[in-house]
């Protein structure tokens, strides 16, 4: 087994000596080309011996290239690597911090003492450092900015010393396809910056996973990126072109990789300018295409390929005040929209919700609208569509749930269902139909009895498991507050009516009340609830602190 | 690949023997000789109906089982044997003389069916099979099956459950056996029998070959198939229509107002138009007795020959449609008597059918939009795992039908699929959609859409609206016309629509 990785090694020896010159240390292995002496000796070799456990031990350490000809410059001055410790909440137990994690990525310097990386990086975090090539020393980190939505986040370093012969990258625009660009992170293999190169292989509209639900601008690139290049550039003539941000697992496809591009970027950048992150607009609106000429001559169309069909208006988005099912946008701000639902902006085909991608909280956009054969036009003020927030992961948050009776309720989100796997066809529904059925109307809060700590009160209750609140003692339930305020009410008894077919749950507040600290102690439950969804961490002083 | 295939048979065929002769060997099975001729080879050629194409049928399968020869000419089979069947033919084990064969009754709740020969005198010096009523666990089965040279091959094994299950359409539960036993595979393992003394006591309806246990319809079940079939309009197995829970929650029974002894189930929901509610059940009654039959608290009642079972068992196997059944329930602590006359559900009756076999399903082309009518045997097309796999409102809807739609009598209208024509342009993505209302009108059946759509709206537009995204769809009636020998051309349609 040993003689492979060290074949590996050499492979990789042979092929940076195109780089210039090589620097060696003590594991050189037999049968390799000795080196020139070494220019710039690093601190950070792998010491003889290696470490253990490491499949890396065995594996000599590709130093960094040093002398040119490169063509993006001196990257090491620019580039971090970030170290996060963080704590992921416990969905099946939320009264506990969590899991503890660790997590590498990379990051890169940008103007105003800034690092640029992936919201996925520093997500959750509880304690961050940062590390740059050359410098021993591990820097305390703190986080700005995080954008969920699309991916992005800034952090800074205090210490002063940091930023001293620190280089801030620059951003270029949108590669062309085919063109060569390279990745540099601190991905799995060792311990030290690595380069992959690879071509622009396609730019498109992708779901951004780290929330789920977001879908944006996204450059596939052929470079190899693997866990730890997160947050690193991709660079293209010396500039920032995108950050590398997810890939397929290699069972899955080879050499499809995904960085976020500029236009992301930018725009993240210019919505933090004013000292907040507020996030992606949203329409609310789903659109289909008008194709159809029977459907066309029906709307009173002309056959001019234009419009475009709205089908669901969610009442909670923006647009619920000027736009209706049935209704044909003919135009977005003044751009024509093609019945195949593009634009054309600058020059380029998009996608209409393009037009959207580009604005922020509380633009305004207009419509023209064709309605019952008239024309007719119609401008709203952007803002984000909260339903849309249960489909997506959270982070930073404390997870909501009340405890009663040893009963945990909790509400329906992306994260409790990965947390319970639960296979019940109501719950599924309930979930995948939240924002396009409108339940949220009536179920701001889908209330779940995810679990229930076994105690002699509650003993017969494990088939009402999965149930969804509907009302108590014949009062709706609307809200996880509200749940919270009703089981707080004096009562002779508590009837739970959960959402279909099956039998009341019953309770006797009394004998909730005696076994109260039983529960408590027997399972370690620090609280009994939890009803804000507050920050974690994200005040940056807390992260000095700690 | 011919010659590979022919060893394994032949490898399975020596083990057969082996086994034979072990059975043979340790306690001498007195049936096998005297009752060889109480089988018979049934072979069968299936071809289901194609949902996704409903106007054509999938590729014929062909099946080959045993059948169990009952008095007066008859012959015993699971339905889902002969389910979907274009041809049936009957085989004598010893001599391999063949004829073609009816199907006089099927139940595919129960999962029987029942040949008759076309040739009268076909099953002659056969000697008949009676049923063995009595099994209880501890009673040891013999599973039978047919060497290729016609001998008898019985393996014995030992009846550990008698319990309600579920059956393959999943309508309700019914007694099963369960037999643990070393069954080997022959080449006819669909049908096969279990006997006890010469007696029919089982048919196989499913058997797990890692953990080697069968599950049996049990001799009770087969009886009531038998009982029904002799009448003039076999109805099938009863039901009350509503639904319980255990009261083995104390703080459940109080609720109810429930006094007395614990015992008895919590009912939960009561459907409209079905037999308890035409009794006068309600949701919170308290159901302690049915028949002479006190209930515990966990919904079994103590049978005679099986001790503790679930008390559906006192409906499905011991009552008949049209019995009437005293059901003693307490009403907020107070007794009451109710007297239930059973009913059998068709699988009509329901708004999405559990399922639909050996009829064709309706369909409707509409300038290429193929329409239907939802039931749990299209979304059984996406296979074992179709809860999963078929779009999730369909499932939603079939699985919630009683509570989306009480004491409705409708279908759901579903656009399953277009296909690319001229006059769906633009719509050729469209798939799986909830159909509300067609030109202005509800549509709650498939005949209600195409009534609906020889009524044009305004401007001669066919107007569909739907419950998901597009939610309109619009057509041009008079093109739909003209395009509609070309769309049967192009996609092999040979009649836009089959409504009955």
């Amino acid at each position: 087994m040993k003689g492979v990785p060290i074949l590996i090694a050499v492979a990789l020896l042979v092929t940076s000596t195109s780089y210039g010159q090589q620097q060696q240390n003590g594991q050189q292995p037999n049968g390799a080309p000795p080196s020139e002496s070494p220019i710039e000796p690093r601190p950070r070799d792998v010491p003889p011996g290696g470490r253990a456990n490491t499949p890396a031990q065995n594996v000599v350490a590709v130093p960094v290239p040093v002398a040119p000809p490169r063509p993006n410059g001196p990257i090491q001055k620019s580039l971090v690597r970030i170290t996060a410790t963080e704590v992921a909440p416990d969905y099946r137990a939320p009264w506990n911090a969590g899991m503890l994690g660790r997590g590498v990525g990379a990051g890169f310097v940008i103007d105003g003492n800034r690092i640029m990386t992936n919201a996925h990086v520093v997500s959750n975090s509880r304690y961050l450092t940062v590390e740059r090539d050359g410098d021993p020393n591990k820097y305390p980190a703190k986080v700005l900015f995080v954008a969920h939505d699309c991916d992005l986040a800034l952090i800074t370093v205090d210490s002063p010393n940091f930023y001293k012969n620190m280089l801030a990258l620059k951003f270029g625009g949108i590669p062309e396809l085919e063109s060569t660009v390279s990745a540099y992170g601190y991905p799995i293999g060792g311990e030290r910056m690595s380069v992959t190169t690879g071509i622009v292989s396609r730019i498109d509209f992708q779901l951004y996973t780290h929330s789920s639900i977001d879908q944006h601008l996204a450059i596939q690139i052929s470079a190899q990126i693997n866990p730890g290049n997160s947050g690193g550039p991709v660079m293209e003539n010396a500039k920032v072109v995108g950050v590398a941000f997810q890939g397929y697992s290699g069972d899955v496809a080879q050499g499809v990789a995904y960085m976020v591009p500029t236009p992301v970027i930018n725009r993240f950048l210019k919505d933090v300018s004013d000292g907040r992150y507020d996030g992606y607009v949203d329409l609310g609106i789903t659109y289909g295409k008008l194709q159809n000429p029977a459907q066309r001559k029906f709307l009173g169309l002309k056959d001019d390929g234009r419009g475009v069909l709205v089908e669901t208006v969610v009442a909670a988005g923006p647009c619920a005040k000027i736009l209706q099912p049935g209704d044909v946008l003919l135009s977005i701000d003044n751009h024509p929209i093609a019945s195949d639902g593009n634009v054309e902006l600058e020059g380029e085909r998009v996608e209409m919700p393009e037009v959207v991608e580009r604005k922020f909280k509380r633009d305004n956009v207009k419509f023209d609208i064709w309605r019952d054969k008239k024309s007719t036009s119609g401008s709203v003020q952007l803002d984000t569509v909260p339903p849309y927030l249960m489909q997506s992961h959270k982070y930073d948050v404390r997870p909501r749930y009340v405890l009663y009776g040893g009963l945990l309720f909790q509400p329906l989100s992306l994260d409790l269902l990965e947390a319970y796997q639960p296979t019940d066809l109501r719950l599924r529904h309930f979930f995948d139909f939240y924002v396009i059925d409108q339940i949220y109307r009536e179920h701001p809060d889908v209330i779940v009895l995810t679990n229930i700590l076994p105690d002699p009160i509650n003993t017969y209750l494990a088939p009402y498991r999965g149930g969804i609140v509907d009302s108590i003692n014949g009062k709706k339930i609307h809200t996880m507050d509200e749940l919270s305020q009703t089981l707080a009410e004096p009562a002779d008894r508590l009837v739970i009516d959960l959402i279909g077919d099956g039998p009341p749950l019953v309770l006797d507040p009394k004998q909730v009340e005696g076994a109260r600290e039983r529960i408590k102690m027997r399972y370690n439950v620090v609280r009994e609830q939890n009803l804000q969804e507050q920050p974690t961490t994200k005040a940056p002083d807390l992260q000095t602190k700690i | 690949m011919r010659s590979l295939f022919i060893s394994v048979v032949f490898a399975l065929v020596v083990t057969a023997g082996a086994a034979v002769k072990k059975e043979a060997g340790s306690p001498p099975n007195k049936d096998v000789k005297q009752k060889v001729l109480s089988l018979v080879r049934v072979n069968v050629t299936g071809q289901p109906y194609d949902y996704f194409r409903p106007w054509q049928k999938k590729a014929p399968v062909s099946k080959r089982a045993l059948g169990a020869v009952l008095s007066k000419g008859r012959v015993l089979v699971t339905a889902d044997l002969v389910t979907n069947q274009n041809y049936v033919e009957l085989e004598r084990a010893e001599s391999g003389e063949k004829t073609a064969a009816n199907v006089e009754v099927i139940d595919y709740e129960a999962n029987l069916a029942l040949l008759q020969p076309s040739e009268k005198n076909f099953l002659d010096g056969i000697a008949p099979l009676d049923i063995a009523g009595d099994t209880v666990v501890g009673d040891r089965l013999a599973a039978w099956q047919l060497e290729p040279t016609g001998a008898l091959v019985a393996t014995e094994g030992l009846v550990t459950t008698i319990q309600m299950t579920k059956y393959p359409v999943d309508v309700g539960q019914f007694l099963t056996y369960r037999i643990s036993i070393p069954m080997q595979y022959r080449e006819n393992s669909y049908t096969i029998p279990l006997v006890k003394n010469n007696k029919l006591a089982g048919l196989l309806l499913r058997y797990d070959p890692r953990s080697q246990l069968i599950d049996a319809i049990p001799a009770p079940i087969i009886t009531h198939f038998l009982k029904e079939a002799e009448g003039e309009h076999y109805q099938g197995f009863p039901g009350v229509g509503f639904s319980f829970f255990p009261t083995r929650d104390p703080q459940l029974r109080k609720y109810a107002g429930q006094t007395g002894k614990p015992g008895g189930v919590y009912i939960t929901n009561v459907e409209p138009n079905m037999p308890a509610m035409k009794a006068g059940m309600q949701v919170g009654d308290i159901v302690l007795a049915v028949g002479n039959h006190e209930i515990d608290q966990n919904g079994n009642y103590v049978d005679p020959l099986y001790g503790k079972i679930d008390f559906t068992n006192l409906i499905s196997a011991h009552s008949y449609a049209g019995d009437v059944l005293p059901f003693q329930i307490q009403r907020e602590g107070k007794p009451m008597e109710l007297k239930v006359t059973l009913e059998h559900r068709d699988a009509k009756d329901y708004v999405s059918p559990p399922y639909a076999l050996d009829e064709a399903p309706k369909y409707l082309v509409l300038g290429g939009l193929i329409f239907q009518e939802l039931s749990r045997q299209y979304l059984k097309e996406w296979g074992p795992n179709w809860q999963r796999e078929a779009p999730q409102r369909f499932v939603y809807l079939d699985h919630f039908q009683s509570e989306l739609f009480p004491g409705e009598h409708r279908r759901i209208v579903i656009l399953s699929q277009v296909l690319p024509a001229n006059n769906t342009i633009g719509y050729d993505e469209f798939s799986y959609l909830t159909v509300l209302k067609v030109n202005g009108q509800e549509i709650k059946s498939l005949n209600d859409l195409a009534a609906a759509v020889k009524q044009p709206i305004e401007g001669g537009f066919i107007k569909i609206e739907t419950e998901e995204d597009p939610k309109q769809i619009e057509l041009e009636a008079k093109s739909i016309d003209a395009e509609a020998p070309n769309l049967q051309e192009n996609y092999g349609i040979p009649s836009l629509q089959r409504l009955d």
